[in-house]
């Protein structure tokens, strides 16, 4: 049995392995840049250089701080047009832009020079004077670069980088025609200075953009290689994090995930542990009668509502639940959002039953339809134990009613109860991930959904970790249980 | 044949008009479950209402005659849809169609498109007063927040809620079928491949994924944008290129197969592979990984019904590969495979065939589980694009507007019991399959 149980853990390894590598491909793919999400946007057009470097800097921190600043994995399979050195490039936009340049043009040197004269002139337009009349010309190269960044088709960069050089002359002219205007410009040797560097580097732009475009090495594009970053990458760092506990760093409001998770972990056991209680006590209770009673009125009264009750969607139960019965414009029996009303100084007692009150729909919504499936369940189990030969025998010997059907057929009839035992983990789950959200319940569900929705990936790839980890050990555990209820099953034996 | 059965008729052997097939006898078995043979009808309604839902409820009449001429304007809108002919002059740029003078017109039995907006009756329910020309033009379900009609947008969604459910399933029937049934038919222990061929596939398996998925990648990406066309044949070559390097790989391995170790055949352990797959799939929460796929992605009701189908199959694999092998040991394979049968043809002729009917009940499960998971999805708001009025949109919409019950009764109510009918064929099929309920 140990042994059985210690292979078993073992075979987890692997698929828990392929899960974790899933969610993280599927996160490298999200668009969306984290740092940005976490610091707010890029800089308007005003504000002087040192503000950008400070914004720079900020982002080159922040990235670190993330651990973004590493590849992505231990292995890159890559065209030989792409660097190996390519994830050091900072936001996920500018890679996004430049791994497309390179599938088109393949010449890598050169659209680093490109890059690289584009960020220069981004610099240097932060140094430009914004006063008066040249706001406008400074608005306009502020807009030209940034279009510049995003932009991967070679007509329009062409386009763009002409617009530039042109634009530059003109704020160097305009420059020139009101120099003598001491009131707007304080210093006109450095102003001037900073306006001779930028049209220097947007010619230089210029030049890079004519360079890269008249140098194509497509054939890079076509071969393959292969890159081994060791175990400074991104996954290995997330995933050796994970293993001690350290689920890393919520993207929206910057808390541990693991503390995000542990207050809203709370909430959903609440509801989920009262639910899976009241399935099994209402469930078992009910199949067991519908079977004993099998055939008769009560029988078919039974079968056809548990039916239903497994049909309706829970969803649109929840919603009207919350539209008949949560104020809507009908009945306020219950508060339709939330868990609870009362501040944390009320007094215990008042604020359990305040709890409870909210979570009677909820709890309600979540049970029903997992209730039904059970309760069909039991009575098919039940049913097919109820006609073995020993009931029979049972009977015969004239036991009473009660110790036929408890002690005799319902053990016997317990296999498919815990079978589903091991679903009821991820159906518990999905069912909440619903409900919560229609509940406003502040659980994992709900907190998953917003997640997901804000591309907070730690707390996504977490949540799925763990959910699948608990999937697991609910098909461990129901085949744990099977042993010991059922003793003709032996697991040690098994090859 | 026709010999055949001269021979017993002189012989006097009476003679039987079919063979019956084992379809047969699961025909007859689920006729017996009136309630189920009632659900199949429904859903042959259902699929009538989702095929012709532009000529039960829309804004253009089927018939009508204006300015001396008669038109067909919903046959005219599929031809312009669909092969580009343009509208008749007259037909062109008309802002209502229920405002011109016609001569006389047919209309459909719902005067409105789901996308009409009426403003004069916004967020009327079916017994309040409405602002209409007549009872012709009632909104009998109500209207929602923007004035659209309710009626109609259940009609139009039953053709999403449907395709939906049976494109996935379909994707989910073929990827499962093929799994479950190499891992069912072969086992651990049938499929030998040479070490040499091993090696070669799994370089030439990232060659082929190189070439075929990383170096187009963004000619793929691109194409979507394009057309669904282009997308399909940009995925295809890609798939060609692919299967061509596991072709050279295969064709790379030959001359090693005399040599000592590289050339030794191992057995290549099928089932194991894909149950350990079947397994992750399982563990990852399904709902969870399909929400994250498709609030990533553009909304796209084709990505919807693929990332379903791709999560979906495992059940329709276990079934097969169940079934398989069972069937694998039977006589009738074991004779085959003396008559000196490939087992290619084996599998596909004789084995794949007697091991399909199970499959059936995870299929039809599948499909209400399925259009289950789309009306959650735009519940949540996520999946289909937001113009697109679905049974979920619209009970999403009875959250903004709890006094509104009709927003919540009616599309629920759809959704229940196209859910519901399929869940009784499933239950039809088990009992028309399972010899130990035979009467």
């Amino acid at each position: 049995m140990w042994k059985y149980i210690l292979k078993r853990i073992l075979i987890f390894i692997p698929t828990l392995i392929i899960i974790s590598l899933l969610t993280f491909w599927l996160s490298t793919n999200a668009p969306g840049d984290p740092v940005e999400q976490m610091l707010g946007g890029i800089m308007g057009s005003e504000g002087r250089t040192t503000d950008f470097m400070a914004t720079e800097q900020a982002y080159m921190e922040q990235r670190k701080k993330l651990g973004l600043d590493l590849p992505l994995f231990y292995i890159a399979l890559q065209p030989l047009s792409v660097p190996d050195t390519f994830y050091r490039i900072p936001r996920k936009k500018h890679q996004e832009v430049l791994r497309r340049l390179i599938a088109q043009l393949g010449n890598w040197e050169y659209i680093q020079n490109y890059y690289l004269k584009l960020k220069d002139a981004q610099r240097l337009l932060f140094n430009l004077p914004s006063g008066g009349p040249f706001r406008k010309y400074r608005g306009r190269a502020y807009e030209i670069i940034n279009e510049l960044f995003l932009t991967y088709d070679t007509v329009k960069i062409g386009f763009y980088t002409t617009l530039l050089t042109v634009t530059a002359d003109s704020f160097a002219y305009e420059f020139s025609k009101l120099a003598t205007d001491t009131n707007l410009i304080k210093n006109p040797v450095q102003e001037k200075s900073a306006i001779e560097e930028f049209r220097k580097a947007s010619r230089e732009l210029r030049n890079a953009y004519l360079d890269m475009i008249n140098n194509p090495e497509v054939w890079k594009n076509y071969v393959p290689t292969i890159h081994w970053y060791g175990t400074k990458n991104q996954y290995h760092r997330w995933i050796s994090g994970f293993i001690v506990g350290d689920f890393g760093i919520s993207y929206v409001d910057k808390r541990p995930v693991a503390e995000v998770i542990k207050d809203a972990v709370k909430w959903t056991a609440l509801i989920n542990i009262i639910s899976v209680i009241l399935i099994y006590l209402i469930a078992i209770q009910a199949g067991v009668y519908s079977a004993v009673k099998a055939g008769s009125f009560q029988d078919q009264i039974l079968t056809v509502v548990l039916y239903i009750l497994y049909s309706l969607p829970n969803f649109w139960i929840a919603t009207l639940l919350i539209m008949f019965f949560g104020g809507g414009a009908y009945f306020d029996w219950f508060p339709a959002f939330g868990v609870s009303s009362l501040p944390e100084t009320a007094p215990l007692w008042q604020r359990i039953i305040d709890v409870a009150h909210h979570l009677i729909l909820p709890v309600i919504a979540l049970t029903y339809p997992a209730l039904a499936f059970l309760a069909k369940q039991m009575r098919g189990a039940m049913i097919q134990v109820l006609k073995e030969d020993y009931i029979r025998t049972a009977y015969a010997k004239g036991l009473p009613d009660k110790v036929v059907i408890w002690k005799h057929a319902f053990r016997n009839s317990l296999l498919p109860i815990i079978t589903l035992f091991a679903n009821v983990f991820p159906f518990m789950i999905s069912g909440s991930f619903v409900i919560e959200y229609i509940f406003s319940i502040p659980g994992m569900g709900k907190e998953s959904y917003d997640a997901i929705m804000s591309r907070n990936y730690p707390v996504v790839y977490t949540v799925v970790m763990l959910v699948s980890i608990l999937t697991l050990v609910g098909y461990l555990v129901a085949d744990i249980l099977y042993a010991l209820v059922d003793p003709r099953i032996s697991y040690s034996k098994k090859r | 044949m026709t010999e055949q059965t001269t021979v017993k008729e002189r012989q006097g052997i009476p003679q039987q008009d079919k063979p019956r097939t084992y379809w047969y006898y699961v025909k007859r078995q689920f006729k017996k479950n009136k309630l189920a043979v009632w659900a199949l009808r429904t859903v042959y309604f259902l699929i009538f209402v989702a095929v012709f839902a532009d000529f039960i409820a829309n804004e253009k009449p089927i018939v009508m005659k204006y300015k001396d001429n008669v038109y067909f304007p919903i046959f005219r809108e599929y031809l312009h849809t669909f092969f580009n002919v343009p509208f008749p002059e007259d037909l062109r740029n008309i802002p209502s169609w229920r405002d011109i003078q016609y001569d006389w017109a047919v209309f459909p039995p719902i005067p409105y498109s789901p996308q009409n907006i009426d403003l004069y009756n916004i967020l009327v329910g079916p017994f309040d007063k409405q602002d209409v020309p007549s009872t012709r033009w009632r909104h009998w379900l109500g209207t929602d927040d923007l004035g659209r009609d309710i009626a109609a947008g259940l009609i139009h969604a039953t053709r999403i809620a449907l395709s939906v459910g049976i494109v996935s399933m379909g994707i989910a029937a073929l990827i499962g079928i093929l799994l479950g049934s190499l891992a069912g038919y072969f086992g651990d222990d049938t499929i030998r491949a040479s070490r040499a061929s091993i090696i070669f596939g799994m370089i030439m398996l990232v060659l082929g994924y190189f070439y075929a998925i990383e170096v187009r990648k963004y000619v793929i990406i691109d194409s979507l944008k394009e057309s669904i066309m282009s997308f399909v044949i940009q995925l295809f070559l890609s798939a060609v290129i692919f299967l061509a390097f596991l072709f050279l790989g295969w064709l790379l391995a030959r001359p090693f197969k005399k040599i000592k170790w590289i050339g030794e055949r191992v057995f290549l352990p099928m089932d194991m592979l894909v149950s350990r797959l079947i397994e992750v799939i399982v563990t990852i929460p399904s709902l969870f990984l399909i929400v994250a796929i498709v609030a990533i992605a553009e909304p796209s009701l084709l990505l919807v019904m693929a990332v379903i189908g791709l999560t979906g199959w495992t059940g329709i694999a276990r079934f097969i590969r169940a079934e398989l092998l069972r069937i694998r040991n039977l006589q009738y394979i074991e004779a085959a495979r003396s008559l000196g049968f490939p087992h290619r043809r084996i599998l596909v002729r004789h084995a794949i065939p007697n091991a399909l009917t199970p499959v059936l009940i995870s299929i039809a499960f599948g499909i209400a589980s399925a259009i289950l998971t789309e009306s959650t999805l735009s519940f949540l708001g996520l999946g289909v694009p937001p113009d697109t009025v679905t049974w979920g949109s619209i009970l999403s919409l009875s959250r903004k507007y709890p006094e509104s019950w009709w927003l919540a009764i009616f599309p629920g109510s759809a959704i229940f019991i196209t859910v519901t009918l399929f869940n009784l064929i499933g239950e039809g099929l088990i009992y028309a399959l399972d010899p130990r309920f035979k009467r």
